[in-house]
């Protein structure tokens, strides 16, 4: 029990303390690097909870490719941050004291935690025994029943995401060059070559 | 299942219909934009024959729920991106932006906002707000070789994204504390009062998020700028539909899940349309972009459909729905205007533009004179209509402040939409527009008017529509 | 059908109006007049159905206002009153529409003049045919509106326009009462539809609502609010200025607007309230008396007056003031009787009288007619037939009506009711003087105006024919509808379109009222001939005589009892004088004084301020949402919840 108090404490305080670094961090690349961590903590943080299918699922499509995406992203773009962070400085204080502010109440709320009797019966999909069931299954078997409207809602906000993409970012220049096999394959003989009579010093 | 997607039927027709029309486009080519803009309009109208043959029932687990107050909103998101996917070609062309995708976004932000007014469930709300906000997003920075369109599309993206934070907050904070997303649970688990703090607080978050999406104050700035930058018919569909959707969603989720709870939530809806009020009526004064002053008015007027909200009973609802309608068409119609200010050398957008309009053009100006008397909420127009229901019902509330509050936000709003008439009729004409030759802008453009100037002579058919959607939300 | 009859002319209206310009003079001609004759054929047909056949009927149309318990509809009320009333408005104005062709020939504007008839002729269809108050208002105040246009049609005349803004205003102040009695009716009875409200009306009776410190009683405040209207669109004492006035329009639209029709919606609408007016007798008891008082008033000014349109016009007055008397001693359907005959032997009157004003080229002056007789006979003879309509010769149209109108007064047997018996008579010997005064005058004896006279010339067949279809109602209309209208069995007639209470039995008795009762109307209308006769063509010194030797009196009813002048020092110009008081002194010192420098400087100042928050940053607004949250959930922490 000691052991998973001591890990949940672990890999909450790095995460913390990694999300802090990454708006911290002057080097926008060290920002990217810490949200891995901060990933793989949270990562972390599922295993504890026995969400194993999560906590790899996290790794390998948050780090293995969206935080991967961003890295190489921010090493492409030429951007000046210490520009961008310019006053910046101004405005930490009334930052601090809101986010304090917040903070404090937000604490205020957790103090007073109790989930409301009722709703105990509102848990109308109870976490099953891992016992009986891997987690992955039980994801499995409400993802695409219970949840169905959900998953095919978030399937079009893709498809949205995918068309604003091609809209902003593709273009079609002029006088590229593409290659088009059919064309190159269906070439003859007649067209490609052509036999001309060379004078002596004269040239074609 | 079938059931439930017999009952998801106006939605799922749409998104597989936006789904043909890509794959259409995509293969037709850029000139096929027309043709996607025309058969995008069809599906609405026939989306709205569906909306008209559901029943009212609840399905997919008790995220989806169709009732006559959804139905209602939907007609009107649909009548409202109908009109502005008619608006847009024109401009579209001429700016050299006329692309397929276009047509189809709106299609898909139209899918999200349905989703909104009939989100039964927290996690339906966040995925349809998602929707239909990322579209828009996309739309706002359509013309990209505009610094002002990206700027615009990426200020609102930004924002955007910080609302949703707030408002997936919010939500996170209800459920740790309610113990359930769905609005059926949460309304029978918080209607004994004794609400815990976190779910105030939760709330709270929620609220922004909302507000955001229909730029209300504290949580409007984005409104001005992203209004101005973005291309003017995505600024007219923003102006809309959204509004309306964002604004449903705003009284669904208010008083179904948290109906229990008026008494605290009603503090700061008041607060939210006061600021909002004074904020619209005051700061559109000092513009001299029309877009601009565009988004302060319907940042006003949002102050003015929330005072329903307050009033957290039937008749606030209806009141709020009839208002919806009412200010659907005004703006669609202003905007119509808006499209029209066209010379040789490309579109105008400043308000001195229009100097003397009344001598250049009589037939614009006295359109833009009924759109502007009409917000301004002079009658018998359709725009006094609206107010008068929502005031009505605050009164009847006893929010007796709120309804003063408003009515003196009126009369200094009322100053900036004058201005413009007077600018139109009394001042030497600038420089004439050139002949308006896009005939969806036309159309709509007098319909619009025509339904502000005659609203009055046979209101029932709307009035008895919200009166009915108000009673299947607050029964 | 029912539709149809209403709704024609405003089709009528809108095309002519709108597409006058394509359609041209004739085609707008066709097509107003096409629609208004198939109203009238048609409200012939529904004359039938609904009186002979008995089928009264309520066409529902479609909601019109639904705004919590107040509920209002469109629909067609079709019953008997209607009819008679549908018949009267189609018919005078389907004649008027086909005189117009002729009287109008030389106007550059004839498709703008007959959509406005069409459109007045659509008004009044809705106000004959509404189901509640408030679609009654509607018309109401349409009719009031095509009057304005009508009587101002010749708008580069400064007198026409003045005429048309006198009309209106005056019509506002009776409208102000007839709108603030329906409001006085939904507030007693929750409704506004006459169904409901006349059901619940003997309820209602002899019950007080407290007004500042008095108990007042309902139904009599309502009606003599509903009666102030009446007062206001029937030109009685004292809102009756605007009438003589109105006569500054085309004459065809005086004899539809201002003779037959509009000035007939008082009496129509007291006829129509007569469940609400039985349960008031305070209220019925002013509407006699200031029924009768107008008829002998507006008969003593047409003695002295020399436009012949305007002593038309203050006959007009004066016979809606007999309509009103009748009514107010409970004798309803003789009202409408007279108002049916009234219509046809008034609009021949102006016609005729338009007729006239053609042959002598636009000359309204009856100083400067005379032996016209020979020029223009048939007009000679079909004035004739108006005028002994008018005074009540037996067998004409306006005998029975006028009689029937006495004797109820007489039978009424109570102090109004003499009082509006005596007055009555006394207009009848007047009412007769004048109309042969006017006959005299302009047919008989040497032409004043030589010039005139020698081109005086018979009007086209296209404006008699409609003069003799009038002619045939003002001799055939009493003696067919007399029996039927206000004989022992007018229930059967009626149905339940009039009500009339159980005790007051005027209805039953006036049959039965002494023999010289029955026939001093008629010595009166033979006196007031005689007298004409002597003054006008016997000895024509004596109106000279008589006016030199009573020359107040003549002066006074000259000036038409000083009623214009008695407004115009009582209101007009302390009105004037505060609003110059107003405009100088509040509007210039105090507003103009505060406003620019006090609130719209303030509100311009408050602008600046808030359109600096808008700096175009997007952390500024993040952090404007950021403060906002912390902001709402720090005033639920400070407040406790």
């Amino acid at each position: 029990m000691i052991v998973q108090a001591l890990a949940f404490y672990l890999f909450a305080a790095v995460t913390v303390a990694a999300g802090f670094m990454v708006i911290a961090a002057r080097n926008p690349v060290h920002s990217v690097l810490f949200l891995i961590l901060a990933f793989f903590n949270a990562a972390g943080l599922f295993v504890l909870l026995g969400a194993e299918f999560l906590a790899m699922i996290l790794v390998i499509v948050y780090v293995g490719a969206v935080a991967v995406l961003f890295l190489f992203v921010v090493m492409m773009l030429d951007i000046n941050f210490a520009e961008l962070r310019e006053g910046f400085l101004n405005y930490l204080p009334i930052g601090l004291v809101i986010g304090g502010i917040l903070l404090v109440e937000l604490f205020l709320v957790l103090g007073a935690w109790a989930i409301a009797p009722e709703a105990a019966k509102f848990a109308s999909t109870p976490t099953p025994p891992v016992e009986q069931i891997a987690n992955t299954h039980a994801i499995g078997q409400v993802l695409y029943t219970k949840y169905m409207f959900a998953f095919q809602v978030s399937g079009l906000i893709l498809l949205v995401a995918m068309i604003g993409a091609i809209v902003l970012t593709l273009r079609v220049r002029e006088g590229v060059r593409k290659q088009r096999i059919s064309v190159q394959v269906s070439r003859t003989r007649e067209e490609a070559v052509a036999l001309r009579k060379v004078e002596p010093r004269q040239g074609v | 299942m079938i059931a439930d997607i017999a009952l998801a039927l106006p939605e799922i027709f749409l998104a597989v219909a936006a789904m043909v029309l890509l794959v259409f486009g995509v293969y037709a080519g850029e000139k096929s934009t027309r043709f996607v803009a025309t058969a995008a309009i069809v599906a609405l109208a026939a989306a709205i024959v569906l909306v008209l043959g559901r029943q009212a029932a609840t399905g997919f687990g008790g995220m989806f729920v169709v009732d006559a107050f959804g139905s209602f909103a939907k007609i009107l998101i649909l009548v409202g991106t109908g009109l502005a996917i008619a608006m847009s070609l024109g401009y579209l062309r001429d700016q050299g932006i006329e692309r397929f995708e276009f047509p189809v976004l709106l299609m898909l932000s139209t899918i999200g906002m349905m989703i909104m007014v009939s989100a039964g469930d927290l996690i339906a709300l966040y995925l349809g707000l998602e929707l239909q906000s990322l579209a828009i997003y996309v739309c706002a920075a359509f013309k990209r070789d505009s610094t002002r369109s990206t700027e615009a599309g990426l200020k609102y993206f930004v924002l955007g994204a910080l609302s949703s934070g707030m408002l997936l907050y919010g939500a996170s904070l209800v459920y740790g504390f309610a113990g359930t997303t769905s609005f059926a649970g949460l309304a029978q688990v918080l209607q004994g009062g004794g609400t815990p703090i976190g779910v105030l607080v939760g709330l709270v978050f929620i609220a922004a998020g909302i507000a955001f999406k229909c730029s209300a104050a504290p949580f409007h700035m984005w409104t001005p700028d992203v209004y101005e930058g973005a291309p003017t018919p995505v600024t007219s569909f923003m102006a809309a539909a959204p509004k309306v959707a964002a604004i449903a969603l705003f009284m669904r989720v208010f008083l179904v899940p948290f109906g229990g709870m008026v008494e605290e939530w009603r503090q700061i809806i008041v607060v939210i349309a006061v600021l909002s009020m004074v904020l619209g009526a005051f700061a559109a004064i000092g513009q001299s972009n029309i877009k601009r002053l565009m988004a302060y008015s319907s940042i006003g007027h949002v102050g003015y459909a929330l005072i329903g909200l307050a009033a957290a009973n039937q008749e606030g609802v209806r009141g709020v729905l009839i208002y919806l309608a009412i200010y659907l068409a005004m703006n669609v119609g202003t905007f119509g205007v808006i499209l029209c200010m066209r010379r040789a050398t490309g579109y105008s957008e400043e308000i001195s533009d229009l100097a003397g309009l009344a001598r250049t053009r009589p037939g614009l100006a006295a359109a833009m004179a009924v759109f502007m008397f009409s917000l301004a909420g002079v009658p018998p127009l359709a725009g006094f209509f609206g107010k008068f229901y929502v005031f009505m019902a605050a009164v009847n509330a006893g929010l007796y402040v709120l309804a003063v509050i408003g009515v003196v936000t009126s009369v200094v709003g009322a100053y900036y939409y004058l201005r413009i008439v007077k600018l139109m009729y009394f001042d030497a004409p600038a420089e004439p527009f050139a002949a308006n030759t896009d005939r969806g802008v036309g159309v709509v453009t007098v319909a619009a008017g025509l339904f502000t100037l005659f609203f009055f002579v046979y209101p029932a058919p709307i009035v008895a529509g919200a009166q009915i959607a108000a009673r299947a939300l607050l029964p | 059908m029912y539709a149809a009859i209403v709704f024609l002319p405003l089709i009528a209206a809108i095309v002519a109006g709108l597409f006058g310009r394509f359609l041209g003079d004739r085609g707008s001609q066709i097509v107003t007049c096409g629609a208004v004759i198939t109203s009238a054929l048609l409200s012939i047909v529904a004359f039938f159905k609904v009186v002979i056949g008995h089928q009264p009927t309520t066409v529902m149309l479609f909601d019109w206002i639904v705004a919590g318990d107040l509920q209002i509809a469109w629909a067609l009320r079709i019953d008997q009153l209607t009819s008679v009333m549908l018949i009267v408005v189609n018919v005078v104005s389907a004649v008027v529409h086909v005189y117009s062709v002729g009287y109008m020939a030389e106007d550059p504007h004839k498709p703008r003049f007959m959509a406005y008839l069409s459109l007045f002729t659509f008004a009044m269809l809705m106000l004959v045919t509404a189901d509640n108050f408030v679609q009654m208002y509607f018309g109401w105040e349409g009719v009031g509106l095509a009057s304005y246009l009508l009587i101002g049609f010749w708008y580069e005349r400064p007198s026409a326009n003045a005429a048309a803004i006198k009309a209106f205003v005056v019509n506002r102040v009776g409208d102000f009462g007839f709108a603030l009695g329906i409001f006085g009716v939904y507030l007693a009875f929750g409704s506004v539809d006459f169904a409901t409200v006349f059901k619940a009306s003997p309820d209602m009776a002899g019950k007080t609502f407290h007004f500042l410190s008095w108990d007042v009683d309902i139904m009599n405040t309502l009606c003599l609010l509903l009666f102030l209207g009446a007062m206001g669109k029937s030109a009685q004492v004292p809102l009756h200025t605007w009438l003589p006035d109105a006569m500054e329009g085309p004459t065809p639209v005086s004899a539809l607007i201002h003779a037959a029709t509009m000035v007939t919606a008082g009496v129509f609408m007291v006829a129509r309230c007569s469940p609400m007016f039985e349960m008031a007798p305070f209220a019925l008891n002013v509407v006699a008396a200031v029924g009768a008082f107008t008829a002998f008033f507006a008969a003593t000014i047409g003695l002295v007056q020399n436009d012949i349109k305007r002593v038309i016009a203050y006959s007009t007055c004066s016979q809606l003031g007999y309509m009103f008397f009748a009514a107010g001693v409970s004798a309803y359907p003789v009202a409408i009787f007279h108002l049916f005959t009234h219509a046809f032997f008034k609009a021949l009157l102006f016609l005729g009288a338009g007729s006239v004003i053609h042959a002598m080229h636009h000359e309204q002056d009856m100083r400067h007619m005379g032996g016209l007789w020979s020029k223009i006979r048939q007009t000679y003879v079909l004035m004739w037939i108006g005028s002994l309509a008018l005074a009540g010769v037996p067998f004409f149209a306006g005998y029975y009506s006028k009689d029937a109108i006495l004797e109820s007064a007489f039978a009424a047997n109570s102090g109004v009711g003499d009082f509006a018996f005596a007055m009555g008579l006394a207009a009848a010997v007047l009412t007769a003087f004048y109309s042969w005064r006017l006959i005299f005058m302009t047919f008989h004896g040497h032409p004043h105006d030589h010039h005139h006279f020698e081109a005086a010339h018979e009007s086209p067949p296209v404006m008699l024919i409609p003069l003799y279809v009038l002619a045939a109602g003002a001799v055939l209309a009493g003696i067919v509808f007399a029996g039927m209208m206000t004989g022992h069995h007018w229930q059967e007639f009626w149905g339940s379109s009039i009500y009339v209470a159980e005790n007051h039995k005027v209805m039953a008795t006036f049959h039965d009222v002494p023999l010289w009762v029955k026939l001093a109307p008629v010595a009166a209308g033979v006196l007031g001939i005689a007298v004409a006769y002597w003054m006008y063509i016997r000895d024509r010194r004596v109106p000279a005589g008589l006016a030199a030797r009573n020359e107040p009196l003549y002066r006074f009813l000259l000036n038409k009892w000083y009623f214009d002048e008695l407004y115009d020092w009582a209101l007009v110009r302390p009105a004037m004088r505060l609003g110059r008081l107003l405009w100088k002194g509040g509007d210039g010192r105090v507003i103009d004084g505060l406003g620019p420098d006090g609130v719209s400087a303030t509100v311009i100042r408050v602008t600046r301020r808030v359109v600096l928050l808008q700096t175009g940053y997007v952390y500024h607004y993040a952090f404007a949402m950021l403060i906002g949250v912390a902001a709402f959930v720090t005033w639920y922490f400070a407040v406790g919840h």
